[in-house]
């Protein structure tokens, strides 16, 4: 099994905030008021934080594009009481919405923000799903057609372009790549397997410097930053 | 010494007034929990930076008080102390009232209330290594045995009251620590990861659960017409004021720990910044020098109406412990990248606006226990009879049911 990961090369994010803008494109994601958004209860599953240090004449800010870290030991799915969000086969933290409580255990756990919760209802409620798997929707579990409010949502890194590109037999990280990866203008954002050593974000990894985010809380998060 | 039980007559102005209001806010709290549920969380102050409000502030407050006053009625049923009889029978109750009011809290601070059961499901459809999960186990079991309990004491059972009494005690301190745990198991929030805050929380749960039977006891007592006994409150003032100790000392060496570290930015928020005005004025200040000032005073520790006030002072100085652990414990944002400082709405410290609609729910909360507490007071054998009974008529066919 595919162990999909995300390799960010900060060096050359301008911070345009294309992957933002494409996540929620592609995953409908709603917009919030700019009051929203100030008080935090605008839902987002991908942002771009900007960074600064130092001070006057030297300056300097780092943007870093923040997606979910689908953390291999993630927080949130331990502390998940509904059994709602979970780690799949292939390491992709996900959400299952009729399952959510929406108690925001989660939101409390991850030590990335990258949780939001559904505040209203919203206008954009079809979870845009062209290429749904037929046979699952047939099971009627997964995946879920409609957003409601009062749930917890979060980046799947389009779990639904990896299923349905698997299945026609297309290279992942290639042919398929996550919205934010495909839209990003200066290809900052790879993704691949990071089992598969001839991957491209294995070999991404193997010859440049990387970190990952808060490694102090020990999640093993699967999103890389390189930067040197 | 045999202590006989019996009903509050409950015909008097002052009582229905008392149920009426209750009633009255009880209603207003629905309403503003039918709000809150179909317009969203949005009719809440909570953000995805402070997930949890002033229902889960409630919650773990009323859990508390519970734990606590249940704790305290083995001392009698459990332990044997005579002493605390009269008083103990109101105890238990309390303790249930205030247990389903803080499921309740729980309930309707869920995004999904209808959902409730899933939390219900154990091992079935919980994921059991969630603090909410196993939780789920400690309060819907303690809910139960302690209404077990309440029924072998009702029944005059003594052997298994002292069975039950034994359970349920240990059981509520388990319920106590778990929910310390919720917070304390949380890595990702600096002021809440701690590995004492499960004996913290047991801690604020016995002072607040004391202090709260020690003020209902004496306005019960008072109101219904009854003496109230001057060494038995001052007695529990005495166990008060060990309670308090403990806490501040484990506050105390809670906080220390978070400054010695490094990481110490949002305990150090939560001591100086805009908000300490709850900690050091209402939590410290309330919660614990204004009734230790009283309990350790010679001349007024013995007096009940100074105790009672002591007791209040604690009882909001703790709601106010619990508020400020939940929401500006949360307020200070997370360090995603250092160092360097987070540009804009991701790196902000998050205000947290209360909402009319909280405040109400939370009111409306506070009475429905309210109202199960003096409904019980009326309908089941709770409290010691008086000195001199006077059997007004209309409470003549009640009192038949108390136990002889």
């Amino acid at each position: 099994m595919a162990r999909w990961g995300m390799v960010i090369d900060l060096d050359k994010c301008t911070g345009c905030q294309a992957c933002s803008l494409a996540c929620k494109a592609e995953n409908n994601v709603p917009h919030g008021s700019p009051q929203e958004h100030a008080r935090r209860t605008a839902p987002f599953w991908h942002k771009v934080i900007a960074v600064n240090q130092g001070a006057y004449p030297s300056p300097s800010t780092t943007l870093i594009p923040m997606p979910c870290m689908h953390c291999d030991d993630a927080p949130c799915t331990t502390v998940c009481p509904a059994k709602a969000t979970y780690r799949r086969e292939d390491g992709i933290v996900i959400q299952n919405f009729r399952r959510c409580i929406g108690c925001k255990y989660c939101i409390v756990a991850c030590p990335y923000g990258v949780r939001s919760f559904n505040y209203k209802e919203q206008e954009g409620k079809t979870y845009h799903r062209p290429d749904l798997p037929p046979d699952r929707t047939d099971r009627g579990i997964w995946p879920f057609p409609t957003r409601v409010e009062g749930v917890v949502e979060k980046c799947t890194f389009c779990f639904h372009r990896i299923d349905e590109g698997l299945k026609q037999g297309k290279k992942i990280g290639v042919d398929v790549v996550p919205a934010c990866a495909e839209a990003c203008p200066a290809q900052v954002i790879a993704f691949g397997d990071l089992d598969d050593p001839s991957s491209n974000v294995s070999r991404l990894l193997a010859s440049r410097r990387w970190f990952r985010l808060r490694e102090d809380m020990s999640t093993h998060p699967k999103v890389f930053y390189l930067a040197d | 010494m045999k202590t006989d039980f019996v009903a509050l007559e409950g015909n008097s102005r002052g009582y229905r007034i008392m149920v009426a209001i209750l009633v009255v806010v009880g209603l207003a709290g629905q309403a503003s929990f039918i709000i809150s549920y179909v317009n969203g969380h949005q009719a809440f102050g909570s953000s995805n930076v402070i997930p949890w409000g002033l229902p889960i502030t409630a919650a773990i407050y009323l859990i508390g008080l519970s734990a606590g006053s249940l704790i305290l009625s083995s001392l009698t049923y459990v332990f044997g102390r005579e002493q605390y009889k009269p008083v103990a029978r109101m105890a238990v109750f309390l303790a249930i009232a205030l247990i389903f009011g803080a499921m309740m809290s729980i309930a309707v601070d869920l995004g999904r209330p209808e959902k409730f059961w899933r939390l219900f499901m154990f091992f079935y459809l919980n994921n059991m290594t969630s603090m909410f999960a196993i939780n789920g186990i400690l309060y819907g079991g303690y809910f139960v045995i302690s209404l077990a309990y309440l029924g072998t004491i009702l029944a005059a059972q003594p052997k298994l009251t002292r069975i039950m009494g034994i359970i349920a005690v240990g059981w509520a301190i388990l319920v106590h620590m778990g929910t310390g745990a919720i917070f304390g198991f949380i890595a990702a929030r600096e002021t809440w990861a701690s590995p004492i805050k499960p004996l913290e929380f047991l801690t604020a749960a016995l002072t607040s659960g004391l202090a709260l039977l020690i003020l209902a006891i004496i306005l019960t007592l008072r109101f219904s017409g009854r003496e109230v006994k001057q060494p038995l409150v001052v007695s529990l003032g005495r166990m008060l004021s060990v309670f308090i100790a403990v806490l501040v000392a484990l506050i105390t060496v809670d906080k220390l720990t978070h400054i010695y570290s490094p990481a110490r930015e949002a305990t150090v928020y939560m001591l100086s910044g805009h908000f300490s005005w709850i900690f050091w004025g209402l939590q410290i200040g309330l919660g614990a020098v204004v009734p230790l000032a009283i309990l350790f005073n010679p001349g007024l520790n013995q007096k009940v109406s100074w105790l009672a006030a002591a007791s209040a002072s604690v009882v909001v100085g703790v709601f106010f412990e619990r508020y400020y652990l939940v929401i500006p414990g949360a307020a200070f944002p997370q360090p995603y990248f250092s160092p360097g400082e987070i540009q804009g709405v991701w790196g902000a410290l998050n205000s947290f606006a209360l909402k009319p609609a909280e405040i109400l729910l939370c009111a409306g909360i506070f009475a429905i226990v309210g109202l199960i507490f003096v409904l019980g007071l009326k309908y089941l054998d709770l409290l010691p009879p008086k000195e001199a009974p006077e059997t007004p008529t209309g409470a003549a066919a009640k009192t038949p049911e108390g136990k002889a």
